[in-house]
């Protein structure tokens, strides 16, 4: 398939100009970016080109205003919506541009969680044939993540060359995702994040916030721990995910996507995170310069200083890691005592046993978690860490071990496991030793 | 004289930043030594009784740990990786970014001269341990310090980039032409790399017109006339070769179809890289001590070019690689644009450079690449360089450079049907 000519609507977001920025570079595509003001348009330009690190893109990227939408359309050979994340929205764009987009161009929604299924109804029938999902994650230029989201009325044709053309052309990680709410990355993502904050909560008299990512380091195989991920997302944005799925799934993790009530005060303050300087956490720079780093006591209520956690468990598998010693850090790992050694255990044996339960349902095959994971998250693939697990233990009976009862009645654990195959991916880049 | 082959090694993704990681040169030297004996089957418990009989060494290729690591006496670090190193003779060999090439000569002499029979022959370097701009200053030592480096940021892409100039003068080349070319050859290795999943740049943009684009924010100048696109890139990695005797081979029952080592080439120019040009006067070529390591290659090999199937060249930055095609003998000094423009050197071309990506698209951990070089050459005649395999590998060439173009290795690596 080949794509000359791209229109990316709702360009000034970030998402919709690091998108254009993909298109244009990898796909030497012509991009039109449309944005509501020519300003905001030629502002996204620029990002767009410093996003890839290449000026040289900027021949390829045309800034345009909605007035202007009808002769990009008209123009283009695929159209990359990115408006923002409402049905009611979506829908009107949709309407736009139906009357005059002509048949076989491909039209995909970069939604990160909205039905495909409800948006296609928007088209017509000739147009829902070349109508699904792109979700890419942020920032594409370091996350190649790539879920494709058909709808009902997708033709498969037309699955087929834009899996293609998105993964030889654009150099993008991709996977093929059932239409779910939040697909598939981000509900195993915002699980696992949405979990820790639910446990900060429930630890609020041991720390909190920081005990939490003490427990789940980078040695747990991510770059960064889980809560300062939320902060750097956005609770806003994290709570538009979570709610989400909560509203529209009832799988056995249920519970684990209610926000808790000290996130949506944070929200009602309009404390989200990095993004607006306080959050989970809260960075002050100091007259010289220094930065100081707090974090928000779910207990007292007030920012503090960051503990230093001096668990003997991360100690010990932090010196594994340091020297390549992955057997001895995981043995570390799984053979301590203690509760936070119980705690850091039990959520990544639930990170992975979510993982493969939604890739079963949701994915292409097993290996779909592991690739939307490591590609779209950065975080140790599932299978991966099984793999790093079974070195030393099994993981099945690590499960049984480790996992209340109640827990195992209401998973169908042969059923998760069945068919569990080794990663493609190698586990050790992932574990930091941090 | 005793024949050596390449049984085998292994390679870290140099994509990976082991400081971020927060690892240590235990970490990657352990990481890269299991990887390496998993790809040619030998346990720890037979480097023991290859050690009780004395038929195994170790050969360490690194170029400044003491700066990097602040750590000295690298030879002996096999030791922290197992305890089957204890006894093991190894040491440290350097010869800036040649360091692999140096290691591996010492590591062929000790088998040819049946003092060895297996030899690990692995180099690394970590230098994300610190910021660029005291990378660059470190880097510094390859060439004379004093003379050449001291107080002047980022020192190496002026001296490259001064044999770009040079080259436009011997050669009367048209300057556009020449940076066009220039560019042409980051925008191939580049384009190579994403077939390569240990490549440093595998998810990177890069195109000719970017590449052409110099001096704009996203493309600076570095040194002269060459931007950040004409460079490799630093970076952390380790890589690791097995080299055997023929007598190992048949003790072990192995087919003496691995690739061997065929032709090699030693020759240091003249440090100071002002002596090197005013060296060249009475030659056609700009670097005729890389040319003369390239001829005692083939001369040694008893091959010349045409059983040449492809290449692997230090392309620490364009401009080395645009003088390797004439010291390879695939143009005429002064005709190299021929080749690039024709495509001789692209993947599919007859004689393509770099077809794993090269230093630009692969990275450069300095101590690594020589090894790094030596190992792509083995996967491709052994027929195991994945998605970047070439059709025809039967013979390859390597050509490693130590700073300026000082010390200059070759080594032909070739599959014993096909000598000639």
């Amino acid at each position: 398939m080949k794509i000359n000519t791209v229109t990316v609507i709702g360009a000034n977001g970030t998402m919709g100009r690091n998108v254009a920025g993909i298109f244009a570079s990898f796909g030497n595509a012509k991009v039109y970016m449309v944005c509501r003001r020519l300003v905001d348009a030629k502002e996204a330009k620029m990002k767009a080109a410093i996003s890839v690190r290449a000026e040289a893109i900027n021949k390829n990227l045309i800034p345009k205003i909605y007035d202007e939408l009808r002769e990009c359309i008209m123009d283009s050979d695929l159209i990359f919506e990115s408006v923002t994340e409402s049905f009611e929205v979506k829908k009107y764009i949709y309407k736009l541009i139906s009357d005059f987009v002509k048949e076989g161009t491909i039209i995909g929604t970069g939604t990160s969680g909205l039905s495909i299924n409800k948006l296609s109804q928007s088209f017509s029938a000739k147009n829902k044939k070349f109508f699904l999902g792109i979700h890419m994650y942020n920032p594409p230029y370091n996350m190649t993540l790539c879920e494709v989201v058909p709808s009902e009325m997708t033709e498969k044709e037309v699955i087929i060359k834009v899996k293609d053309y998105l993964k030889n052309v654009l150099y993008r990680e991709v996977v093929e995702v059932k239409d779910e709410p939040a697909f598939m990355g981000n509900r195993i993502g915002f699980q696992f994040i949405n979990e820790a904050l639910q446990c900060a909560e429930k630890y609020k008299m041991k720390g909190g916030i920081d005990y939490i990512d003490a427990i789940l380091g980078g040695f747990t195989g991510r770059s960064m721990p889980p809560l300062v991920t939320g902060d750097f997302v956005g609770l806003d944005v994290h709570k538009a995910i979570v709610d989400n799925i909560y509203e529209n799934t009832n799988d056995y993790e249920h519970l684990t996507f209610i926000l808790p009530d000290f996130a949506q005060k944070l929200i009602d303050e309009n404390k989200l995170g990095s993004k607006s300087g306080e959050g989970l956490y809260k960075k002050t720079i100091k007259k010289d310069g220094q930065k100081i780093f707090d974090v928000f006591d779910i207990y007292t209520q007030e920012y503090r200083p960051i503990r230093k956690y001096k668990f003997e468990f991360v100690q010990k598998v932090r010196k594994n890691l340091l020297k390549g010693n992955y057997k001895s850090a995981m043995d570390c790992l799984i053979n301590d005592t203690s509760k936070e050694a119980d705690i850091c255990m039990q959520l990544l044996i639930k990170y992975v046993l979510y993982g493969i339960y939604i890739t079963k349902k949701v994915g292409e095959d097993i290996h779909s978690v592991d690739h939307v994971m490591a590609t779209g998250f950065g975080w140790i693939p599932p299978l991966a860490l099984i793999d790093a697990i079974n070195c030393v233990s099994s993981f099945e009976k690590e499960v049984r071990k480790k996992m209340p009862k109640e827990f195992l009645e209401t998973i169908n654990l042969e059923y998760l496991l069945k068919d569990i195959e080794k990663s493609t991916y190698d586990y050790r880049p992932f574990f930091k030793a941090k | 004289m005793n024949k050596v082959y390449v049984l085998g090694g292994a390679q870290t993704d140099f994509g990976r930043n082991w400081t971020k990681e927060g690892k240590n040169v235990i970490a990657l030297l352990s990481e890269v030594i299991d990887d390496g004996l998993k790809d040619v089957g030998l346990t720890y418990e037979e480097i023991k009784v290859l050690n009780n009989e004395g038929k195994i060494a170790c050969f360490m290729a690194n170029f400044i740990g003491e700066y990097f690591i602040n750590q000295g006496h690298l030879g002996a670090l096999l030791t922290e990786v197992n305890p089957a190193f204890y006894g093991v003779p190894s040491a440290r060999y350097e010869a800036a970014c040649a360091s692999g090439s140096v290691a591996l000569d010492s590591a062929i002499s000790k088998i040819i001269s049946e003092d060895y029979d297996v030899a690990i022959v692995v180099g690394w370097e970590l230098m994300k341990t610190v910021d660029s701009k005291t990378c660059g200053d470190y880097l510094g030592r390859a060439a004379y310090y004093s003379q050449e480096c001291e107080g002047i940021e980022f020192p190496f892409p002026k001296l490259f980039g001064k044999l770009a100039d040079e080259t436009i003068k011997k050669y009367n080349l048209n300057e556009k032409e020449y940076l066009n070319n220039l560019a042409k050859i980051s925008a191939k290795n580049y384009c190579n790399a994403k077939r390569n999943p240990n490549a440093q740049t595998k998810k990177w943009f890069m195109n000719e017109e970017q590449a052409m684009n110099r001096g704009t924010d996203t493309n600076a100048f570095v040194g002269g006339k060459l931007a950040i696109s004409d460079c490799s890139q630093v970076t952390d990695g380790a890589a690791v070769v097995v080299l055997v005797s023929e007598k190992y081979l048949k003790k072990n029952n192995l087919s003496n179809e691995y690739p061997r080592i065929k032709g090699w080439g030693h020759r240091v120019a003249p440090m100071i890289f002002e002596k090197k040009i005013n060296d060249n006067k009475d030659s056609n070529y700009i670097l005729p001590w890389t040319r003369q390591a390239v001829i005692d290659a083939y001369n040694k090999a008893q091959m010349t070019i045409e059983s040449i199937d492809f290449f692997e060249t230090h392309d620490c930055f364009t401009s080395s690689e645009y003088v390797a095609i004439s010291a390879f003998g695939i143009e005429k000094p002064g005709e190299e644009n021929n080749a690039i423009e024709k495509g001789r050197t692209s993947f599919y071309g007859d004689k393509p450079i770099n077809p794993g990506g090269g230093l630009i698209g692969v990275g450069h951990p300095v101590g690594a690449s020589g090894i790094r070089m030596f190992l792509d050459i083995y996967k491709q005649v052994a027929r195991k360089a994945g998605l970047y395999q070439l059709e025809k590998a039967n013979n390859g060439m390597m050509l490693n450079l130590g700073g300026s173009a000082t010390t200059n290795y070759v080594f032909i690596i070739g599959n014993d049907r096909y000598n000639t």
